[in-house]
């Protein structure tokens, strides 16, 4: 009895002696993240602190790969998609799905999530959705399998849109369950899922603590390549050198958000690394153009002419930001252009416009907020400093509070993310007509803006969206509403055994831990 | 007439009897000084020279970056750039100057907070203490109060409200810590009024102002300067926690304690930004602590002896 | 005694109620949580849209109206930024908080008390000083450095203790050292000064006198009487670590306590959090006090015959 149990032992773990010949399907991995989210709806979040975590739970129809950054699109939750006619597409979904909670998927889930992100009535769907969802009109089943989505106009960006993280798919039937009436899907509802989310992805939500902890179990029903991991830990550690300490220890395999200035210390230990990419996000520098101080374009001009962003780039991020001279990037493939000129370092145009603009020594506020964006802190103090040479009075104003819509807000970092890759996801997102900036009431467009948005946003020809796109740039330029500032690079700590790095084609901070993006050696 | 425990109110001392009974007492003080008091007290008038001269000794201009040397080293270790003699910080900027600069505001801003305390709370416990009843029960409901509620937050939410200018800083610092003075006041008074030579005082008809200053203030010294001492250290400390959270002075401007509270995240590769800073606020505490203990000591040994 | 102890009750609701007030009014004062919360890059009427919802558009007066009543029914609300109930929120939170704030006390009563009465006995040689040297330390060095260098020399360079969490005794050394320190100083301190005080009075010659060996005067005498006043500022050192220091050492810790929850919450304006945390720590503060209060009074009779 008791040698057969030992000779199964010594079998045992000689087998697992034998784990690094294979791509061992590890029991578990731990990370260290510098912040977490109060609540986890992939519809509802749109912040870069979530988009770490939906990747691994939810699914959308259209898949993406991730390991280049150009668009390429493959079959997701949907195995094939068609035109039907100049408004709809058709979908036809994958069969035997299951979500974590085992309902099945079907087509009724997938008309469910998206008319609650398209006909939104819960308030936080409804005050994010019309950024990008504005000219979906609604889906509907056709059968168990087959979803038709229609638009208000002809879309050129289908796959992209589709793509989108807002679009992942939930369970009908467990969100409606959760509260109240089990056939309707009322607020209290949505709340509850986003403290509970249920989704089809490789990883189910074991375990969720607001602002503290998330737990992944492999999901064993998972349609696809099943999860390296049996389970990942993620535990939010906000003090610097507490994370680091926790990476250097062993308590954990990964950490988030290194800024380049810690990379040595976690580089001179033999027994960890880093691998970081520049963000497909712009740390931009925002102006209150409706404020009397910033109502000058001459000023604003001259502000961002003071600017040497290469500088910023080689002081604060070793050189390895990417400084653009427009609002645009390379993921967007086509639509990347770097041939425009928007944004320059001129310190003699600088002067020279600051002076025909009439300023006359008024201090302006420069608001951020302490840790939200790397080194954006330091990077306001530098920015002052450079107004300060060309004669700009300034006073820096740390608040974690968000001053985009406060009428003394004068100037104030921000972000804008690549939501999807294409222009329209980036600097199309905020800045359009009716968008989020114009609607906080600090820019203002007018039916010339209007008419070259359309142009960019809707034709079916690439070369007249580009056009449309230069002149939009030609209009910022001449009356600066922001400066683009840099892609940031960012950085993830991790141990030597862990083959990980950020993924070219995710949109910023996903941690992508699916089948294929991550292995742990040894 | 028994009318010799009142002394007759002393007539006003010229300047220069004044400035010899000054400089008399203080030799007295330094005769009663071991050498390690004596150094804590060249320490403690070096520290506020190097602070009151910043302006005209400091190399830089605190607040000038030098974007392209961030992170350098102290003179001495390699890669140090010429001229910074502590290195520079996270924006390039001269630690020494920061340093001296930052030494002048602490002590600026702890002073001035415990000195509001001081009057604040001493005003208020001394009133609570003679004119007891209603007046005295509000006081202390008011002391309640200000122990019931963490005063991290009311200092988070004044800065947040009123934005992290200089005065509301001191400001709040200030009344943090009042209700110590006020406490220890109020204390002394309910003490001392049950004592004898009040009693005499009040039966030979001396008004309640006149018992106040010239027989129950000068038994508050001691335990006073014990507070005091205390804290204008726990005044810096606060001002340090605030900066860790984030609020506190404006950047550019900085204190000890924010040099320290945004310094810590290099500590592991460039310690030089907390260092020196955080051994600033180590000899100042020092030197403040030890002479007050001395000075406690000794006006209460004197008092024993009367 | 009956009647103070009344009057010291009546006080105390008092002081809640206005503390209570005071909270609701101020944060409100300081911005709209929805500013905070997700409340970016929207249009004004998207702005108003998510304000209805958190049922922040009403009149203060209202939403104070509605918050007495809920709290009446024992219903704290619902935390703004989690969406979850604030008193779940409370009950994950209080037990890691109270874990510190016991360690804390016990390490500090361990270390001051025979600390402080060594450098008292021993003041005049050089033991004593170095005594208040040392325990100097804890006053001279913000709690956070100490806390980031207890983290940089055991946890990274010698890998002696974990970096943070919660889980073992080992989690617990780095917090509780580096929350008592400042404590730690400050009692020690006390201890002498009262050891002084006692060492010196009369009835302590009589005893010395009497032949009684020294260590017995000090223990059996000085010491308690000192323990009257020690205790007392320990029970307003409880107090005071109830109410805020813990934030920086829980944040740096990744220690989910009360005082993290609280300053998050006042940082991003989660009203509801945020007034429950000060009701409760308000309380507890309060109700630490009064006791010390009425314990001070029953132990020393001089001042329970002034209060009668």
């Amino acid at each position: 009895m008791m040698t057969r149990s030992l000779v199964l032992a010594l079998a045992a773990t000689s087998l697992a002696s034998l784990a690094p010949l294979t791509p061992a399907l590890a029991a578990e991995l731990k990370v260290g993240a510098s912040n977490m989210p109060p609540y986890l709806d992939p519809g509802r979040d749109h912040s870069n602190v979530g988009s770490q975590f939906y990747y691994n739970s939810f699914d959308t129809l259209i898949e993406k790969d991730h390991s280049t950054a150009e668009a390429k699109f493959l079959p997701g939750l949907a195995t094939e998609w068609n035109r039907i006619d100049d408004l709809t597409m058709e979908f036809k979904l994958r069969p035997g799905v299951v979500f974590h909670n085992g309902e099945p998927l079907t087509a009724d889930d997938v008309v469910f999530s998206f008319n609650r992100m398209f006909k939104a009535s819960f308030p936080p769907y409804e005050v994010r959705a019309k950024d990008r969802l504005n000219n979906f009109d609604v889906a509907e089943k056709v059968d168990d399998l087959t979803v038709r989505v229609r638009t208000k106009k002809p879309e050129p960006l289908w796959e992209t849109l589709v793509n989108m993280q807002q679009l992942m798919i939930v369970p009908e039937d467990y969100v409606k369950g959760l509260t109240g009436d089990p056939k309707v899907a009322e607020n209290s509802d949505f709340e509850a899922f986003a403290l509970a989310p249920v989704g089809s992805g490789p990883y189910r939500i074991a375990e969720f603590i607001p602002g503290e902890r998330i737990v992944w179990q492999r999901h064993d029903g998972f349609w696809g390549e099943k999860a390296p991991f049996e389970r990942v830990t993620v535990r939010a550690i906000p003090e610097m050198a507490t994370r680091i300490t926790a990476l250097k220890n062993g308590e954990v395999d990964i950490i988030t958000n290194l800024p380049p200035d810690q990379l040595a210390t976690v580089e001179a230990d033999p027994n960890l690394k880093t691998a970081g990419m520049v963000t497909p996000l712009f740390h931009v520098l925002i102006y209150n153009t409706l404020n009397e101080k910033m109502a000058s374009p001459k000023l604003r001009q001259a502000l961002n002419y003071a600017i040497d962003r290469q500088t910023l780039s080689e002081a604060l991020w070793q050189g390895k930001a990417v400084v653009p001279s427009s609002h645009t990037m390379e993921p967007f493939g086509a639509l990347y252009m770097p041939e425009l000129k928007t944004f320059e370092y001129d310190i003699e145009k600088a002067k020279e416009l600051l002076a025909e603009s009439g300023y006359k020594g008024e201090e302006i506020r420069i608001d951020t907020s302490a840790t939200y964006y790397t080194n954006g802190l330091l990077a306001m103090q530098a920015v002052a400093e450079m107004w300060g040479a060309i004669g700009v009075k300034t006073r820096i104003n740390v608040d974690d509070k968000w001053t985009g819509n406060d009428p003394t807000m004068n100037a104030r970092n921000w972000s804008n993310p690549m939501y999807f890759p294409d222009p329209f996801g980036s600097f199309g997102v905020m800045w359009a007509p009716g968008g989020p900036s114009e609607g906080e009431g600090r820019f203002k467009t007018d039916a010339d803006y209007a008419e070259k948005w359309e142009r960019f946003r809707f034709s079916a020809d690439v070369a007249a969206r580009r056009e449309a796109y230069a002149e939009l740039m030609e209009r910022i330029k001449n009356d600066p509403p922001f400066l683009v500032l840099y892609q940031p690079y960012e950085s993830w700590g991790m141990r030597k055994n862990v083959d990980w790095a950020p993924a070219p084609g995710h949109i910023p901070y996903v941690l992508d831990f699916r089948a294929g993006s991550i292995r742990v050696d040894g | 007439m028994v009318h010799t425990t009142l002394s007759a109110p002393p007539a006003a001392p010229s300047l220069v009897h004044r400035a010899t009974r000054l400089r008399a007492g203080l030799a007295d003080v330094w005769a009663d000084m071991n050498w390690i008091l004596r150094c804590t007290a060249i320490l403690g008038i070096v520290l506020v020279a190097l602070a009151l001269a910043a302006p005209l000794i400091a190399p830089f201009d605190p607040n000038a970056q030098s974007l392209l040397s961030r992170l350098k080293p102290p003179m001495g270790l390699a890669g140090a750039k010429d001229g910074y003699l502590l290195g520079t910080d996270e924006l390039g900027r001269d630690i020494l100057s920061r340093c001296l600069h930052g030494l002048r505001l602490t002590l600026g801003v702890a002073l001035l907070g415990a000195v509001i305390g001081l009057l604040l709370g001493g005003s208020l416990g001394l009133l609570a203490g003679i004119a007891g009843g209603r007046v005295d029960d509000l006081i202390m409901s008011l002391v309640d109060i200000q122990i019931a509620v963490p005063f991290t937050l009311v200092a988070l939410l004044t800065v947040a409200l009123l934005g992290g200018d200089l005065s509301v800083l001191i400001a709040v610092l200030g009344i943090a810590y009042w209700e110590q003075y006020a406490r220890i006041t109020r204390g002394e008074v309910l003490r001392l009024r049950e004592m004898p030579f009040i009693e005499a005082a009040r039966a030979a008809g001396a008004s309640g102002w006149r018992i106040a200053v010239r027989h129950i203030l000068p038994n508050l010294i001691s335990p006073l300067v014990v507070v005091f001492t205390v804290n204008i250290s726990n005044i810096v400390l606060l001002e340090s926690t605030l900066s860790f959270l984030g609020l506190g002075l404006r950047p550019p401007t900085a204190t000890l304690g924010a040099m320290v509270g945004m310094g810590r995240d290099y500590l592991p590769s460039a310690p030089w930004i907390v260092a020196a800073p955080a051994l600033l606020i180590l000899l100042v505490t020092f030197v403040i602590q030890m002479l007050g203990d001395f000075l406690r000591d000794r006006t209460d040994v004197r008092l024993r002896e009367r | 005694m009956l009647e103070y102890a009344l009057a010291r009750l009546l006080r105390m609701i008092v002081t809640m109620f206005v503390i209570v007030t005071g909270v609701f009014f101020a944060t409100r004062l300081s911005g709209n949580a929805v500013d905070f919360i997700g409340g970016e890059g929207l249009s004004a009427a998207d702005r108003a849209t998510l304000v209805a919802y958190y049922g922040l558009d009403a009149s203060w007066f209202e939403q104070y109206w509605r918050y007495l009543r809920a709290l009446a029914e024992g219903n704290f609300g619902i935390s703004l930024l989690e969406r979850r109930p604030v008193s779940t929120i409370v009950l994950e939170r209080i037990g890691p908080s109270l874990q510190l704030l016991a360690g804390a006390v016990l390490l500090t009563l361990a270390v001051a008390v025979p600390a402080g009465t060594l450098a008292a006995v021993y003041r005049k040689s050089w033991a004593g000083s170095m005594i208040m040297g040392v325990a100097f330390l804890g006053y001279a060095i913000p709690n956070f450095v100490l806390a980031v260098l207890l983290i940089l020399t055991l946890s990274f360079w010698l890998g002696w203790l974990p970096s943070s969490g919660n889980g073992s005794l080992a989690h617990f050394v780095m917090p509780v050292v580096a929350l008592s320190a400042f404590y730690i100083a400050s009692l020690t301190r006390f201890t002498r000064n009262a050891m002084l005080d006692v060492l010196s009075q009369d009835y302590l010659r009589t005893a010395r006198a009497k032949g009684l060996a020294e260590p017995r005067v000090i223990f059996k005498h000085a010491l308690r009487n000192a323990l009257i006043t020690v205790l007392s500022v320990l029970g307003l050192q409880i107090a005071g670590l109830a109410a805020a220091g813990n934030v920086v050492i829980e944040t740096i810790f990744a220690w989910r306590g009360i005082g993290e929850m609280l300053v998050t919450a006042a940082l991003r304006r989660d009203y509801p959090v945020l007034q429950f945390g000060v009701i409760a720590v308000a309380l507890a503060v309060i109700l630490i006090n009064t006791l010390v209060d009425l314990a001070y009074g029953a132990a020393d009779p001089r001042v329970r015959l002034a209060r009668s």
